[in-house]
This record gives structure tokens, C-alpha cells and sequence, in this order.
């Protein structure tokens, strides 16, 4: 079986960390964003991914190399010359994702954390018989998305109603896709939206159905998202019983330790933290809601919350850094300075206090 | 005076990647000493300025970009200028005189007599044929080019005392931390030595080498690995040579009275690109644009236009616009104190004012993106970094662009990530 992922462009929203790496590769619960996706549909037996990108081909294709060996599945790039939108880059694609077989594929966002049911999809699409299946889930604020209007018992798809001023319905497009073959003929390949217009087409002729996504759902291509995606993701392992999440003394809640990452003593860690490899938490430190990526080392007394902090960066001895502070790459904070909300590109020493949210460039 | 036996060697300090954050988001995709002021790379302008002197012999860029990076300007500048230019890249930081030593080697391969050393971002006159002939009837170690600047500017630069009879340097601080300052001279990060200044830091070297030094320093230098002090391949000009030999008979210093800036941020180098346009009115005046709105576009002022760009005769431009290589200006656009860096597209009508547009952006119609100009201010002049587009009719002022965002709606005195 086959996979398409969405991979897109410059992934500005998550800058500074997409500055030194393409956002697929942005490190999410101690794993790049998109090994996420790629071991999801490993384990559901798809065998070749495609990544639909059109930035930075050489670095993806790189790091793949490592990963296509380790998880004996062949991934491929699909590179877009121009944005083609989201349905457009399908078109591109074409060859890679048909074969003989004429089995449905795959197509996910890469911006998106989620539980992944793929088999509970592949289930749902052969019952209902359809052309399409998508993934949708329910979300508090349905109006700043697009909600998907389905028929109650089948799931059988309506309409789709772009933020919708008056309550539809409070289910969104979750960007996960089950799709026949047959829908690459309805897609010409120039910039084209999948959601406005080849669904609603689909829909019209009653042949795309939707499945509500239980369990988690988020898009982390923004900051404040990726904070919040962590906390659900490291929920969804609680309630697995995951033997990943720490456990000790000096941790609260739930919390991803790299196993060689070290902590010293008299810290207090979580809820919500993630610790990557080769971090060293010098002792008295206390950690909440916050991700600390590879090769960072936060020094004695410090305390950080609802922060990010970018690889190899440091945090100097009693600094305090909280309120979505967000450090790119070899950013150095000095003892005892205060970040309330500093958004600091890489490379950067900070010398002093950020009293409110800011941008250092 | 010397003969042919004179030979002169300058050695010109670019930077690198990590260093020079201020000069962001223009340096995220391109390296500072590449940047266009007045239409030539900012590394230009020094190298031009070292042919003015008498038997140059070679010029050495040093610095931390990779090799490749600079391969292929420092060919084509050495065929355009007809000057050998070498880029010489530092494997790790030495300080600005430990750099310099760190490649004796190569600079005293044609055994010159003197040696210019020279920082790229440096804006000024370079009178080095002038500072040439200052230094040789001097006769000390060094010759530093200084400049007199206003009292409370001064405070930013370190204290430099010199005899007003024999030039000779009397005293000179790094920023020092009494606020009582007895000089309003600063140096400009121009020098001439003669090739004993590899004597005095090797000196300095095998000092430190011998004992500890008792100076504090900071946390950020404390995380260097293994590193409690300054290790001694580390030498430093001002700090560790011209502080120690001031007053020594050592050094003198040479005065211009010309213009000079330094080229930390965006907004300097525009104005800095201003200076230059203004430099080149004087010295090369068929460098610069001319027109009156008939068959051309009309010019006001200083105007550097690339032979590949393209202007609508109906655009006025200036005064201080500078236009890059396949830009194109279209009907009806005002510019005035601006960068337009290459392939940049600007609609009917648009207004660019105190602003640097990046490479490849795109300007809509009627669109307006303009700043203060106070080159010193953070966001005093607009900066769009590559690849960024300002729909129609949108404003954007004061603020700073990160490279690939559109613009779709108005802002002001925002950075947008």
C-alpha cells in the first residue's frame, strides 16, 4: 500500500526552529515531525511513502536515506517546481502512488499529530464503498476551520462550509485522506485545492465519506499548537500505558525522558515535558509544559514553562523562561536572565532580560 | 621611499555566519560581505580602494563563511578588478590579531614591507595611499586610521589618545566604563603595520601561554570547552596590542576627516549605500544614473541603476536608490532611500521609502512600504528579506519581513516571522 504526505513549503509559522531545519524535520516528542507519519503507515504495512515538497529537496532527502534503511520502507520525494496547493502535488505524484494493485492510498498532512486509526479507515472505506474517505474530528471553535457536514448514520458526506458564520456542525477536515486511484483523475495538476474543490465534487456524487477521528488531534505548525499538540500526544501514551513516559520522584504528570538525557538532582519535571537526546538538566531544575530539544543542556536552579527550547541551545543558571518563549538553534541564555515570551533566532547570546514578548533576531 | 621592493599586502576581515546576527534577516540568506551597497558587494568597496595602493601586491580575505561561498566572487572579482584577491577561511576563531597571524604564512609569501588590515564592514574613504605614506615617515609598528566624532557618539567606541604633534598613540581603552572622556577621536578598523606586528602577537601568545590571566570572564566564554581563559592562539588588536604598545613608540594614528560608519545592521547599510552613491558623484559620476522622465525615468539625486534592470520611464527614483541586477520598476513607482535587491518586481504605482527590498520579492500595485529612515532605530528603515510579496494597495511600515511571507494585510512596527 501507498502513502502520500503533504509536505509543503517554508513552514514560517514555526520559525525560528524551521531556520535550521524544514519543518518535517522539527523534532516533536523527541522524534522528527514526520517519523510520526511514516511509522504509522509502516505499521499499518503501507511500503512506499511519497513526500510531496517544494523546499530544501537535498537536506529531506538526506535525512530519509537514514530512516529508509531503518524502517525498510521506501520513501521518495515528489518535489513541486511550483506550489500546486493541496490537491495539485497528487497530480504530481501520480505515477508513484498507482500501480496494478488498485488499492486506495494514503494522504496526510505533515502538520498533523494525531492517533492515526488508519486500519479502523481502511475498515470504514471498503464498508462504505466509496471513492473517498477523509478523517475528520470535532473541535471547539469549528468557524476558524472548514466544517464537513455529514449525513449522521453513514457519515456519508454533505457539504463542505468554509468558517461558517452560523453552527453547522462541529467537525473539521482532519487532514488524513483514504483515496481510490480513481480521484487522481479528477485532479489536473496545477494549483488545486483538495478541499474546495475536488471533496465537494466528490461529495456532490455522494461518493465521499467522512470517519470521526477519536482520540487526539492537532495541528502543530504553529508554536502555542505544538505546546498544546504535546500535552495530547503524551496523554494518548498515558492512556496506552506506555512504558516511553518517565517515571520517578522527581516527575509530575507525563513526561518523555531520551535515554541519554540526563537529570540531576532535586529537579522537578512536568507535566507535559519532553527531553531529547543528549540533554543535560543540570540539578534543581524544574521543567513544565515545555520541549527541550537534542544537545541542550539548562543549567542549576533554572525554570522553564510553556517554552521551546531549540537544539544545542543553553539556559544559564536561575534563568527563567516561560510564556512560550521559543529558542532556535545554539541560542545561549545567560544566568539569571528572564524570558517572558522571547522569540530568539539562532545563534543568538542573551545578555538581557526579554520583560515581554519579543522577537530577537 | 621604497622602490619595486615595496611590496604591499592588505588583508581584508569578512566575518562569518554565526557572527553578525544584526545584520539579519538580510544575512539569512546571503553572506554581509556579498550584500549590495551602491550596487557593488560590500566587500567591493575596500578591495577597490586597496588598488589606490603603490605596488599592491595581493589581497587576502579572511574569514568563517565556507570556501565556496566566496569562490566564485573572489574569481570574478580578481579578473574584474585585475587584482589577486584569496580567501583564506579560519577553522576557528583566533580574535582580529590572532586571525592575522594565524595566516603569516601566506601573508609574508611575497615578503611584503607592509600590511593593511582592513574590516569589511567598514564604511569610509579608505585613503590607504595616504595612511601608506603617513606610516612610512612615522616609522613605528603600526599606523591606525582614526576619525573625529561628536561627544555623545563617541561613548560607543573605545578611548584613543594620541599626540596632536607626532601622531604617536598615547592611550587607548576598549569602551571604557568611566563615562569621562578625555578624546573624541575613534578608530576606524583601518591599520598598516609592518611585518613586526608578528613579533608582538606571538608575544602575546607565548605570554598568556606562560601564566593565567586573572581577568574575569563571562559566563558566555566560560562555556568554550576546557576553556576557564582565553586560550593563547586568541589574540586580540585592540585589547591585547594596541592597549598594551600605546604610548611605547609603537603605533600612530592617521586622521581622515572623510565620512565613516560602521555596517552592523539593515539600516546602516542603507545608509551607508547612500554614502557610497555620494562617493561614487564625486569620484565615477558615469557609474550613476541619470534621466529627467522623457525617454527615462526621472532621477532625483544619487541614483546606482544595473545596466539589466528595468525602469518605466514614468518612475521617478532617488534621491539615494540604489536598483540590482533584472529588477523591474514599473509605471508610475516612486522610490526614494532605498535598496532594491536583485529580481525584485515593483508594480504600477507602488512607493518604496527608507526600505531594503529583498531579493526576488514582489511589490503590488499601489502598495506602500516605507519607514521612518532612522538608519540607528531597530525598525527605522522597512527590510522584506528574500522572496517576499506586498500585495496591492497593502502598507507595510516600519517593520521587518522574513524571507517567503506574503503580506496581505497592513502592519505597522511589526517583525513577522
Amino acid at each position: 500500500m501507498k502513502a502520500l504526505i503533504l509536505v509543503g513549503g517554508f513552514g514560517t509559522r514555526l520559525r525560528p526552529l524551521t531556520l535550521s531545519v524544514p519543518k518535517p524535520l522539527v523534532d516533536f516528542a523527541n522524534k522528527p515531525m514526520i517519523l510520526h507519519q511514516i511509522e504509522a503507515l509502516k505499521s499499518i504495512g503501507v511500503t512506499e511513502v511519497v513526500l510531496a515538497i517544494n523546499y530544501q529537496p537535498e537536506v529531506m532527502l538526506n535525512f530519509l536515506k537514514d530512516f529508509e534503511a531503518k524502517l525498510e520502507i521506501k520513501i521518495t520525494c515528489s518535489q513541486e517546481t511550483e506550489p500546486l496547493g493541496t490537491a495539485g502535488p497528487l497530480a504530481l505524484a501520480r505515477d508513484k502512488l498507482i500501480d496494478e494493485s488498485g488499492e486506495p492510498f494514503f494522504v496526510l498532512n505533515s502538520d498533523v499529530i494525531s492517533e492515526y486509526p488508519l486500519i479502523e479507515m481502511i475498515e470504514f472505506h471498503k464498508s462504505h464503498g466509496g471513492e473517498a474517505s477523509i478523517m475528520v474530528t470535532k473541535v471547539d471553535e469549528p468557524s476558524k476551520y472548514g466544517v464537513v457536514v455529514t449525513e449522521e448514520s453513514t457519515g456519508k458526506v454533505e457539504r463542505f462550509v468554509e468558517k461558517p458564520k452560523l453552527f453547522v456542525g462541529n467537525k473539521i477536515n482532519a487532514g488524513i485522506y483514504l483515496l481510490n486511484p480513481s480521484v487522481l483523475d479528477r485532479i489536473q495538476l496545477r494549483p488545486t485545492s483538495i478541499e474546495k474543490e475536488i471533496f465537494p465534487k466528490i461529495a456532490a456524487e455522494g461518493k465521499l465519506y467522512a470517519m470521526v477521528l477519536l482520540g487526539f488531534w492537532m495541528d502543530i505548525g504553529q508554536p502555542k499548537d505544538y505546546i498544546t499538540g504535546l500535552r495530547l500526544y503524551l496523554d494518548s501514551l498515558r492512556k496506552k500505558a506506555s512504558p516511553k513516559l518517565a517515571t520517578g520522584t522527581n516527575i509530575i504528570g507525563n513526561v518523555l525522558v531520551d535515554e541519554s538525557a540526563k537529570i540531576g538532582e532535586g529537579c522537578l519535571i512536568g507535566p507535559d515535558v519532553a527531553i531529547g537526546p543528549g540533554c543535560v538538566v543540570e540539578s534543581g531544575v524544574r521543567l513544565s509544559c515545555c520541549t527541550v530539544m537534542r544537545g541542550v543542556r539548562i543549567k542549576k536552579h533554572a525554570c522553564i514553562s510553556s517554552s521551546i527550547i531549540g537544539w544545542h541551545s543553553t539556559v544559564g543558571q536561575w534563568a527563567r523562561v516561560e510564556n512560550m518563549t521559543i529558542l532556535g538553534e545554539d541560542v545561549h541564555v545567560c544566568d539569571e536572565i528572564y524570558s517572558n515570551g522571547g522569540v530568539v533566532l539562532p545563534h543568538k547570546e542573551i545578555k538581557s532580560s526579554i520583560l515581554k514578548p519579543e522577537i530577537v533576531m | 621611499m621604497g622602490g619595486s621592493e615595496e611590496r604591499v599586502v592588505a588583508v581584508i576581515m569578512v566575518g562569518g555566519p554565526t557572527k553578525g546576527t544584526r545584520f539579519r534577516p538580510l544575512s539569512l540568506n546571503t553572506p554581509k560581505p556579498l550584500f549590495p551597497l551602491a550596487g557593488q558587494p560590500m566587500v567591493n568597496h575596500p578591495i577597490s580602494a586597496c588598488k589606490r595602493i603603490p605596488n599592491l601586491a595581493q589581497i587576502y580575505l579572511i574569514g568563517f563563511y565556507e570556501e565556496r561561498e566566496f569562490a566564485l566572487f573572489v574569481s570574478s572579482i580578481s579578473n574584474e578588478l585585475r587584482v589577486p584577491v584569496r580567501y583564506l577561511k579560519e577553522d576557528k576563531p583566533h580574535g582580529s590579531a590572532g586571525g592575522l597571524y594565524n595566516f603569516r604564512d601566506q601573508i609574508m609569501e611575497e615578503s611584503p614591507s607592509h600590511i593593511f588590515l582592513l574590516n569589511c564592514d567598514v564604511c569610509c574613504s579608505f585613503p590607504l595611499a595616504e595612511m601608506l605614506e603617513a606610516h612610512m615617515s612615522y616609522r613605528g609598528m603600526g599606523t591606525i586610521l582614526v576619525i573625529k566624532v561628536s561627544p555623545e557618539s563617541a561613548n560607543q567606541f573605545g578611548e584613543l589618545v594620541a599626540d596632536p604633534v607626532t601622531n604617536e598613540l598615547l592611550h587607548y581603552t576598549e569602551k571604557p566604563e568611566t563615562f569621562v572622556r578625555v578624546s573624541d577621536r575613534i578608530n576606524c578598523g583601518v591599520y598598516i603595520f609592518t611585518p613586526d606586528i608578528f613579533t608582538a602577537i606571538q608575544g602575546v601568545s607565548s605570554q598568556r601561554k606562560d601564566r593565567a590571566t586573572l581577568r574575569r570572564v563571562s559566563s558566555f566564554e566560560a562555556l568554550q570547552p576546557a576553556n576557564r581563559s582565553l586560550p593563547s592562539d586568541f589574540v586580540r588588536l585592540d585589547q591585547d596590542i594596541l592597549s598594551p604598545l600605546a604610548g611605547k613608540k609603537q603605533f600612530y594614528v592617521y586622521e581622515t576627516t572623510d565620512y565613516w560608519e560602521q555596517i552592523k545592521t539593515p539600516g546602516m547599510s542603507l545608509k551607508c549605500s547612500g554614502l557610497y552613491l555620494a562617493q561614487f558623484r564625486r569620484t565615477s559620476p558615469d557609474l550613476l544614473a541619470s534621466g529627467d522622465g522623457t525617454k527615462n525615468a526621472a532621477i532625483s539625486g544619487n541614483v546606482y541603476i544595473h545596466p539589466s534592470a528595468k525602469v518605466h520611464p514614468t518612475a521617478k527614483i532617488g534621491p539615494n536608490a540604489s536598483i540590482s541586477a533584472n529588477a523591474r520598476i514599473g509605471a508610475g513607482v516612486r522610490l526614494v532611500n532605498c535598496i532594491i535587491l536583485d529580481d525584485v518586481e515593483i508594480k504600477e504605482n507602488a512607493v518604496v521609502i527608507h526600505a531594503i527590498v529583498g531579493w526576488k520579492s514582489s511589490i503590488g500595485r499601489w502598495s506602500r512600504v516605507q519607514a521612518s529612515g532612522d538608519h540607528n532605530a531597530k525598525l527605522g528603515v522597512t527590510i522584506l528579506g528574500e522572496s517576499v510579496t506586498v500585495e496591492d494597495e497593502v502598507v507595510v511600515i516600519n517593520s521587518i519581513v522574513l524571507p517567503n511571507k506574503t503580506m496581505n494585510v497592513s502592519v505597522q512596527e511589526e517583525i513577522i516571522l
